[in-house]
């Protein structure tokens, strides 16, 4: 049937085949001697006198005739591709046909639209018959699933091998331990030192005009330009910071780009950009910081005043230089290989169980051994402890023995306790420290425990300290130890001399004495004398006069002589002469008037007293008015007596 | 050995006068032109000889803008010098070159510059009359006309402008 069917096709796409009948013309497929006779007979019947009143007749075969000359072939051509179409067999045959053509010419639509399609008809097909599509994938899926299989356990065998190399090679242990120092999880230390990474290029970047200062590329890496990129580099910080105001100064600090990283540590005059293949780890950042701070710090001239000349800048390309060669090997090399660590394993097993009988016998005959020797070594310990315990003890006993021999402590007692040494007793707070004694002896301090209660000693020497600090002798006066007491030696004031007197009084009895016999109260000696001659001085006045009587040189010469000898001779005894000088006027006049009267001659005399050489840091002035007269009369002699200035001494003890 | 110095010069102009495709041919270039439009610049090197010295020039090439007040004159830090470029034919951007000038110096400073008045291949749509450029030159500019199809002009520019900024 199908036969036929393509048969029929294959006239109906090519009705003009050779065999198609000898009626047919070339292409046409009219039967033209057929068609001339009927159009020869038409025309006869168009003459008028063949002409029916009816005209042609809707019967006449002659119609039907010309129909089929006309148009016979389509009709035919119609028939059968109705009988194609009608005829489920045949047309599926006809489409088949023509379908791959028209798949393979068609454009992605048909995909679109067929896929729904299929991926249902493949779910419908897989639930009915689950084995038909196991079958199908069979040949491909088992050499994949094998592959894989394949791939894990190797992976499983070297992870064990890496495992082990870890564990067991001299790196492994420093792992551990650094985890162990550090704290970390030791997968994370492992992870550290396996972080694959190479630093491939190092840039350093003239932050003002994006110049390059210098580039170093680790062997095999390539780029472009380093100029431009340093540039373009600048640029592209400069956009971000421009285009993101949060960014704020900072700029970008990593760019990434697949495998590739830069990281950019900008510093004050310069920035440093690496480009590291791999995953670094965050230490490096750290790294590339101190070099770029120790170039700043070495050439922070030069950074400073860059102007695009590189030249004569080998230092800052060394340090680049070390950048550039950071790298961390990774464990990719190892992997390829055979599970070496896996063997040593299983060979290291097999030889401690092998080992392990000839180990015990070996075993016996070191413990003997080992035994005696250290049964020796013991008694080595033994003998070293007791000379080491002789020796700490006659430091002890050296130690209480120097403690007594000091004046102002007292050892009442001494021992050792559980493991500690005890001093302890009285201790003058002046005494010596026993601590820094204690430092001196060899002895651990923390080994001793002290015990000191304080108490006065009565040695002279420690009264005397005492009494240096309670009395505050003035300069004038030295304490001494004479024999068992104390001597004051000098002058003073009755004011100290009265201190130094109930000081002598309290002191204990028993303990040295105090004697101050020797000091001179100065109000009695050559300065007392000095002092009253000088307070006997009186200056005359005429009545209503500022200016001293005629006649008062004489007694202005003296007085100025007798302070200026007095301050001399109060300086070299550490005492202080103050002097007042006070005016006075007769009782005529007003008091107010009197007064100021009374205070112009004070200042007359001081201003005569400077001229002849007195010092005037030490003389006051004063006016008493007629308040103070010498003579109570009012007889001329005693007014003439009552205006004068009077002088008046103090002695003080140097500040 | 000879020496070698690197100086930063901008190109600025204003949207179109013709900067990107004036220096192309006498640049060493590794960067795209999308670089203009995302960035806002593209970095060119020039290398210039001045005697045993070799001077690369790294061309910063700002984009172009009508908007003035746009232009990224930040990029302008650092440079030693740079070079003004407007259009022959548009007056007006030979205005907007004057302006970017000053506000250049009032940003950054008299720097040693140079101007090209681009496109005199196009001589009957030529518009910037030569009492303009002679007015520029007697203020003391270096100024001439260009193009980019002859290259008339870009070597004079690089060549004067190196020797103004290396010293």
């Amino acid at each position: 049937m199908s036969t036929s069917a393509a048969e029929t096709l294959e006239w109906l796409f090519h009705p003009a085949s050779p065999d198609s009948g000898p009626n047919s013309g070339p292409g046409s497929g009219i039967d033209r001697k057929a068609l001339a006779g009927l159009l020869v007979e038409l025309a006869r019947s168009v003459e008028p006198k063949y002409a029916q009143p009816a005209g042609v007749s809707p019967l006449d075969p002659r119609l039907e005739e010309l129909r089929r000359l006309l148009v016979g072939h389509e009709i035919e051509v119609l028939r059968r591709l109705r009988e194609v179409v009608e005829d489920p067999e045949q047309l599926g045959a006809a489409v088949g046909r023509v379908l791959p053509t028209a798949v393979a010419s068609s454009d992605e639509r048909l995909g679109d639209v067929l896929a729904p399609a299929l991926e249902k008809a493949t779910a419908s097909s897989i639930r009915n018959d689950p084995r038909a599509l196991v079958d199908i994938l069979h040949p491909v899926i088992v050499p994949a699933i094998r592959k894989s299989v394949g791939e894990t356990i190797d992976n499983t065998f070297q992870s064990l091998n890496e495992s082990l190399r870890q564990s067991l090679s001299w790196r492994g242990l420093r792992w551990r331990f650094e985890a162990w120092r550090t704290g970390k999880p030791f997968a994370e230390v492992v992870l550290n030192h396996t972080l694959v990474y190479q630093v491939e290029h190092v840039f350093l970047i003239h932050s003002h005009t994006g110049l390059l200062i210098s580039h170093v590329a680790a062997e095999d890496a390539a780029s472009q330009d380093p100029q431009l990129v340093s540039s373009m580099l600048t640029a592209i910080q400069d956009f971000v910071k421009d285009s993101f105001q949060g960014a704020g100064q900072q700029g970008v600090d990593t760019l990434r780009l697949g495998d590739l990283r830069l990281w950019c540590e900008a510093g004050t005059f310069a920035m440093l950009v690496a480009v590291i293949r791999g995953n670094p780890p965050e230490e490096l950042r750290g790294k590339l910081r101190d070099v770029l701070a120790r170039i700043h710090e070495e050439r922070r001239h030069t950074l400073e005043t860059f102007d695009g000349d590189s030249s004569g800048l080998p230092d800052i390309e060394a340090h680049l230089a070390q950048c550039a060669a950071l790298r961390q090997e990774g464990k990719r090399a190892i992997r390829a290989g055979f599970p070496w660590y896996v063997f040593l394993l299983a060979a290291l097993i097999v030889g401690i169980a092998g080992g392990a009988g000839l180990w015990r016998w070996d075993l016996a005959q070191k413990a003997a051994q080992e035994q005696a020797r250290i049964a020796e070594e013991q008694a080595r310990i033994r003998a070293a402890e007791a000379e080491r315990r002789a020796a700490e003890l006659r430091r002890w006993s050296d130690y209480v023995d120097q403690l007594r021999a000091q004046p102002g402590i007292v050892v009442t007692e001494s021992a050792e306790r559980d493991g500690k040494f005890v001093v302890g007793g009285l201790r003058d707070p002046l005494a010596a420290d026993p601590m820094a004694i204690l430092r001196q002896s060899g002895i651990d301090p923390a080994r001793v425990t002290s015990r000191w209660q304080p108490y006065q000693a009565l040695e002279p020497a420690f009264v005397l300290q005492r009494l240096e600090a309670s009395l505050a002798p003035p300069p004038s006066v030295k304490l001494s130890i004479s024999g068992d007491h104390i001597v004051a030696q000098g002058s003073a004031t009755p004011v100290w001399l009265g201190r130094a007197r109930r000081a002598a009084r309290a002191m204990p009895a028993g303990g040295p004495q105090l004697d101050i016999s020797r000091v001179e109260d100065i109000a009695e000696g050559l300065l007392g004398k000095l002092r009253d001659s000088i307070q006997a001085h009186e200056i005359r006045f005429n009545t209503n006069e500022s200016l001293p009587a005629p006649g008062q040189d004489e007694e202005l010469d003296q007085l100025a002589a007798g302070i200026n000898e007095l301050t001399g001779l109060a300086a070299s005894l550490h005492m202080m002469a103050r002097i007042r000088l006070t005016g006075h006027s007769d009782d005529t006049g007003p008091g107010t008037y009197n007064l100021s009267l009374s205070i112009a001659r004070a200042g007359a005399v001081l201003a005569l007293l400077k001229k002849r050489g007195v010092a005037a840091d030490l003389i006051t002035i004063g006016g008493a008015g007629q308040l103070d007269p010498l003579n109570l009369g009012n007889t001329d002699n005693a007014r003439s007596m009552n205006r004068r200035v009077s002088v008046a001494v103090r002695l003080e003890e140097e500040p | 050995m000879t020496a070698t110095v690197q100086k930063k010069i901008c190109m600025v102009g204003g949207f179109s006068v013709g900067k990107t495709s004036l220096v192309k041919r006498y640049v060493e270039s590794v960067f795209s032109e999308t670089y203009l439009t995302t960035v806002g610049v593209k970095i060119d090197k020039k290398t210039v000889t001045m005697g045993d010295k070799a001077v690369h020039l790294i061309l910063w090439d700002l984009a172009g803008e009508d908007d003035m007040s746009s232009l990224r004159l930040s990029y302008m830090r650092g440079s030693a010098g740079y070079v003004l470029v407007a259009d022959g034919t548009r007056p007006a951007t030979l205005e907007t070159a004057l302006a970017l000038r000053k506000r250049v110096e009032a940003d950054y400073g008299p720097l040693p510059f140079a101007l090209l008045i681009n496109k005199n291949d196009l001589s009957d749509q030529w518009a910037v009359s030569d009492d303009d450029i002679e007015g520029l030159r007697r203020d003391g500019w270096w100024v001439r006309s260009s193009s980019a199809r002859t290259g008339e002009g870009v070597e004079d520019a690089f060549t004067d402008l190196a020797s103004r900024v290396v010293r």
